[in-house]
């Protein structure tokens, strides 16, 4: 049984993979039932070893992914109104129908890219860095609409009188 | 919005090429921003070779937000930290010991 796992275990990138590590205090541990014990006759100080159980479905990974890029429905507009559209994947043969899976912000970002990237192709260097820059200040506001941070600040003392 | 009006937009008329720029955005953006974070579970195997503590990231993982361990006790994914240094142990297939 693994208790306050964030705690008592780490991990290392090493290329493609991650290694775990379990940090373990003392010396030989025996496993009684579901608990491990730590035995008193040896002490090695804290150190790392690899994984002393299994758990199923016990590592979790986070992250963004390259999930459904194209899509059968246009997944900025509600069903009936209300509901978010249950979307379908199309992302093994997208055409011209198919809709970006993306807001419409980092759509409009999109844009600019494919601009950037057709300048680049003829060799327009400069028309390429302005594009890029619009790709990154598009995409910059798309994400940060998300978090709704509001600026304020104090106003100075007045007198009516 | 719909690949065509992106291609209208931008003055492109080859739809292959427009397609593969626009795959190319999304992997610039999802490298960069959380736009589309999913999670994978993988489970744990209790070490007794050499490369049982060698988990490979998601094939379509872009970019890590956070590894998570199961605790057992209250069946929470509780986020771990990662070590900057190479630990000293390179091999352990021994870990009760």
């Amino acid at each position: 049984m693994s208790r306050n796992t964030n705690l008592t275990w780490v991990y290392q990138v090493v290329g493609r993979n991650i290694e775990l590590w379990e940090i373990t205090k003392g010396g030989k541990v025996e496993t009684l039932g579901d608990y491990k014990i730590r035995l008193p006759d040896e002490s090695v100080g804290t150190q790392l070893v690899y994984p002393t159980e299994t758990i199923d479905a016990g590592l979790m990974f986070e992250g963004t992914a390259y999930i459904e890029p194209f899509v059968v429905e246009d997944p900025n507009e509600l069903t009936g109104g209300s509901a978010n559209p249950d979307l379908t994947d199309d992302s093994t043969s997208p055409d011209e129908d198919s809709h970006v899976n993306m807001n419409r912000m980092f759509s409009l970002a999109i844009v600019d890219y494919i601009k950037a990237m057709n300048a680049d192709s003829k060799g327009d260097l400069q028309r390429k860095e302005y594009y890029m820059r619009e790709f990154w200040k598009k995409s910059s506001d798309a994400q940060s609409n998300k978090f709704g941070v509001f600026m304020t600040s104090p106003s100075s003392i007045y007198s009516v009188v | 919005m719909k690949v065509l009006e992106i291609m209208e937009r931008a003055g492109m008329k080859e739809t292959n090429l427009a397609i593969a720029w626009i795959k190319d955005a999304i992997n610039l953006v999802q490298s960069q921003y959380d736009d589309n974070v999913a999670t994978w579970k993988t489970g744990i195997t209790k070490a007794s070779d050499s490369v049982d503590n060698k988990y490979a990231f998601p094939s379509n993982l872009l970019k890590l937000k956070s590894i998570s361990i199961k605790d057992t006790d209250d069946g929470k994914y509780k986020k771990i930290r990662r070590i900057v240094h190479d630990p000293v142990v390179v091999e352990d297939t021994d870990p009760n010991n």
